[in-house]
């Protein structure tokens, strides 16, 4: 039993139903869900999509209505009460709205899942100290969550989380409250956990800027059901559902590029020998002058539009939009040496004429 | 004062007795009110749709009880519940018969009023101490009675400004207290000084209470 399974969270054929006398909600469908231990795993969907409903179900929050549910090797919904609430203290969570108590200090809201336990008050004092300055919010203890703005508030929720030492953090749109520099220092703070705890991240957000920071793996959900999943790089450079593409493309700007690029350039004016093309490349292809390489070998000229390097799980991938000017010889030259590279291209220029083919 | 209040000043030691009569009287009827009604409040909270210990049965039950005795006109409730009275206290005249009635005539507001101060508490924070592994009592005593004890404070206070009201009705049917002696002396003899001094005291217990009261609500506050 001592045994680590490679596993932190296994749910099996999942599906959580709502009845509300005439209303029926199938909130959660059919999921399979497999989060590797000491993963960060990102649930990403719009708001309605399924995900709180679906998270609340590996604490049992939220019974679900058929499936299996297995947490750090344990069947949980075949446990008795009083295990159950054993074995919430290993996975631990955190919310959009902090949910603190406003009644106790920032020091007594860390010590609370402490509080009834064989531990002592002095141990107890000590590792609530130890938490705030693992959080960075030592002179804070005596304060009062009131007076403390939304990140530091997220930091004591975080802290507090912490004191039961779960194996599991579930963060329910933890820094959807926050602003972008706040969500960078607490999303920060989570990756720093992660690496020196081995804590396991179960995260739900509905943005990608959060999935691509911090996430190794991912899974988009869209009216209670995974429509898509796989690691992070891998879904944010072959994104196969529109979904999933609507949510990259927002979150690296390609999207909006793309509309001020075609709103703004006459694509019926491109000489014949002209293209509008967009490019996509992942890891060491960013590393090689392409597109020095493009003009000198084959004679192309590449103006470009637009260009974005991200970091994507440790790994570069590069998103540029450029006007191809060359013989039709050396274009497709140009465009079969890019793939070989293994850089992604789409010609836009017919993409947008067929689109105004409507009109 | 000889002169303006003439009736009050020949019975001095009388006023000061039925002062401690009311003091007694609340303060008693209180404490036993404040057991009662927190245990069903808290039992309304708890097990209400969607609570901590959701059931059904005892809820509806437990709600209407309370809507029931919250109908009864006080002053018919006195007398009503007089049977009662007798088998507990052995009496139906007298400061501590009067408590029967008062209990009976507080404690169900009082339990409405701190099942909403209760209600107020934050649904984010009593999920959060679940996914923390709280049991239902550790919610209840750590969480509910906690986070809503200003709130539960300020509903103290209301409640107990209501109780020294139902003090006096309760001298209608020969309590002791301030009221009887507003009714039963001052207003039955016609001597209006001692009707008016048993209201300024009155008042003055009213404004104690919630001074007291609005003070230690500022100590426990902390939003």
């Amino acid at each position: 039993m001592t045994e680590t399974a490679a596993n932190a969270i296994e749910l099996k054929n999942t599906s959580v139903h709502f009845d509300n006398g005439d209303q029926q909600i199938d909130a959660v469908k059919n999921v399979d869900l497999t989060v590797p231990r000491g993963d960060i795993y990102g649930i990403i969907g719009y708001s309605g999509a399924g995900k709180s409903t679906l998270v609340r179900v590996i604490n049992l929050l939220q019974k679900p209505t058929a499936g299996t549910v297995i947490v750090n090797n344990q069947k949980i919904q075949q446990l008795k009460p009083v295990e159950l609430r054993q074995a919430r203290k290993k996975v631990s969570m955190i919310f959009q709205h902090f949910n603190l108590m406003k009644s106790r200090t920032v020091q007594g809201n860390v010590e609370y899942p402490l509080l009834g336990t064989k531990i002592s008050k002095a141990d107890r004092h000590a590792k609530a100290e130890k938490l705030l300055k693992l959080v960075g919010l030592s002179e804070y203890a005596g304060t009062y969550p009131g007076q403390l703005s939304g990140g530091q508030k997220q930091r004591v929720a975080i802290a507090r989380a912490l004191a039961s030492d779960p194996e599991i953090l579930i963060s329910d749109e933890a820094t959807s409250a926050l602003d972008p520099k706040t969500t960078k220092s607490i999303l920060e703070l989570l990756k720093q956990l992660n690496r020196d705890l081995n804590l396991t991240i179960v995260l739900i957000t509905h943005e990608m800027q959060v999935i691509k920071s911090i996430c190794h793996n991912v899974a988009v959900m869209d009216a209670g059901e995974i429509i898509e999943r796989g690691s992070v790089a891998k879904v944010f450079t072959e994104p196969q559902q529109k979904l999933t593409n609507d949510f990259v493309e927002t979150s690296t700007n390609v999207k909006e590029a793309i509309e001020r690029i075609t709103s703004t350039i006459k694509i019926s004016e491109f000489k014949a020998d002209q293209e509008l093309m967009y490019f996509n490349f992942i890891g060491n292809s960013t590393k090689q002058s392409v597109v020095s390489e493009l003009s000198q070998k084959y004679g192309v000229d590449v103006n470009i539009l637009f260009a974005n390097i991200d970091q994507i799980d440790g790994e570069n991938v590069g998103y540029m939009i450029a006007i191809i000017t060359g013989d039709l010889a050396g274009f497709n030259g140009a465009v079969q040496q890019m793939k070989t590279e293994g850089v992604k291209t789409r010609i836009l220029t017919d993409e947008t004429l067929k689109g105004g083919d409507g009109q | 004062m000889n002169a303006i209040m003439p009736n009050v000043m020949a019975m001095k030691g009388e006023f000061i007795q039925a002062t401690w009569e009311t003091i007694y009287m609340t303060l008693m009827s209180a404490i036993v009110s404040a057991v009662l009604g927190l245990l069903v409040g808290v039992l309304l909270v708890v097990t209400q749709p969607g609570g901590i210990l959701e059931d059904k049965l005892t809820y509806s039950v437990v709600d209407k009880l309370v809507n029931l005795l919250r109908s009864i006109p006080f002053i018919i409730l006195l007398a009503v519940i007089s049977p009662l009275t007798k088998f507990l206290v052995g009496t139906t005249v007298g400061t501590t018969a009067s408590l029967v009635p008062l209990i009976f005539g507080i404690f169900p507001f009082y339990a409405r009023q701190v099942q909403n101060a209760l209600l107020d508490v934050d649904h984010g924070v009593i999920e959060a101490a679940e996914s923390m592994g709280s049991s239902p009592m550790a919610i209840i005593f750590r969480i509910y009675l906690r986070e809503g004890l200003a709130d539960i404070i300020r509903v103290s206070i209301v409640t107990i400004i209501s109780l020294i009201g139902l003090t006096t009705m309760a001298g209608a049917i020969g309590s002791g207290g301030l009221g009887d002696v507003a009714i039963n002396i001052g207003y039955a003899r016609f001597e209006n000084d001692i009707t008016f001094m048993a209201m300024i005291i009155i008042l003055i217990l009213v404004f104690a209470v919630q001074l007291i009261g609005d003070w230690i609500v500022r100590r426990v506050e902390h939003n």
